[in-house]
């Protein structure tokens, strides 16, 4: 059955890793700025992006050697706590094509995975997208 | 194996390494502690010491206001575990590394006296040439 897609204020198409720049921490604070003011947002990960919320991660990074007894949360850890955060606002969908190519799989349960051909739907139901980084 | 002993660059012989960094904001989310610093910190440990250059945006990693401390807000909290690449090079110094910053790139920044960390070696110019790379037993670009 065709999945109808919500509409949404913003759709932020993540497409480069979280490790070469800071676009993932740019994006982070835009979403929470965005749902913050009580707007719908749309993330959609391709690329090593999809790693972000792969389940494997856990809920921290491993240990830090100079301060052993600090957690520290993993991306996936921080991915929940904004959909813990505003539920009705946002929605994580993440390119099947590229969370099985980069090896993401299994996502956090809380993650659409979506065909890439259908992207436009996405781009579609938001009113403005942004495209950030490279894949 | 458990009857090898084990090796290490201290008994290999002397000589320091050059670390060379340009990049900086390399995924503050995902990266938090374990940052190209924290890297450099656990090289000047097992490799018997190491000299770090900062070029590019990296030159910010050696000014001395530590303000304001980096934090983001995500959901209902706030992550106040991102790098620190300034509290790093304090610490890299505390552990006998010595830091160079390239004076061309730090200009961008205007940076006048008291700017860097006491400690830190500008690099660049006839009287501060920085470090001599032929001197060091590798160059390391991290």
């Amino acid at each position: 059955m065709a999945q109808r897609i919500p509409d949404a204020d913003v759709l932020l198409a993540l497409m480069g890793a979280p490790h070469t720049s800071d676009m993932l921490t740019s994006a982070v604070r835009l979403a929470q700025a965005l749902l913050e003011r009580g707007a719908t947002v749309h993330l959609w990960t391709c690329g090593h992006a999809t790693g972000i919320a792969k389940a494997a991660l856990g809920a921290t990074k491993p240990r830090n050697l100079e301060n052993w007894a600090h957690g520290y949360p993993s991306t996936l850890a921080l991915a929940e706590r904004l959909l813990d955060a505003f539920p009705e606002q946002l929605t994580w969908y993440s390119c099947r094509f590229c969370t099985e190519e980069r090896g993401s799989v299994p996502l956090a349960d809380r993650i659409k995975l979506r065909p890439p051909f259908k992207f436009a739907e996405h781009v579609a139901a938001a009113r403005t997208t942004l495209f950030l980084g490279v894949i | 194996m458990a009857d090898q002993t084990e090796r290490t660059d201290r008994e290999d012989g002397p000589g320091r390494r050059l670390l060379v960094i340009e990049r900086a904001y390399r995924g503050a989310l995902e990266t938090q502690f374990a940052d190209v610093l924290y890297l450099a910190r656990e090289l000047n440990r097992q490799l018997g010491g190491v000299d770090v250059l900062l070029r590019g945006l990296a030159v910010t990693f050696a000014a001395a206001d530590t303000r304001p401390a980096p934090s983001v807000r995500v959901g209902h909290d706030t992550l106040d575990t991102l790098p620190s690449p300034r509290d790093s090079v304090r610490s890299l110094l505390e552990h006998g590394a010595g830091v160079y910053v390239d004076a061309a790139d730090l200009a961008h920044f205007e940076a006048g006296p008291g700017w860097l960390q006491p400690g830190v070696r500008r690099a660049g110019g006839p009287d501060a040439p920085g470090p001599d790379w032929s001197a060091y037993r590798d160059v390391f670009f991290v």
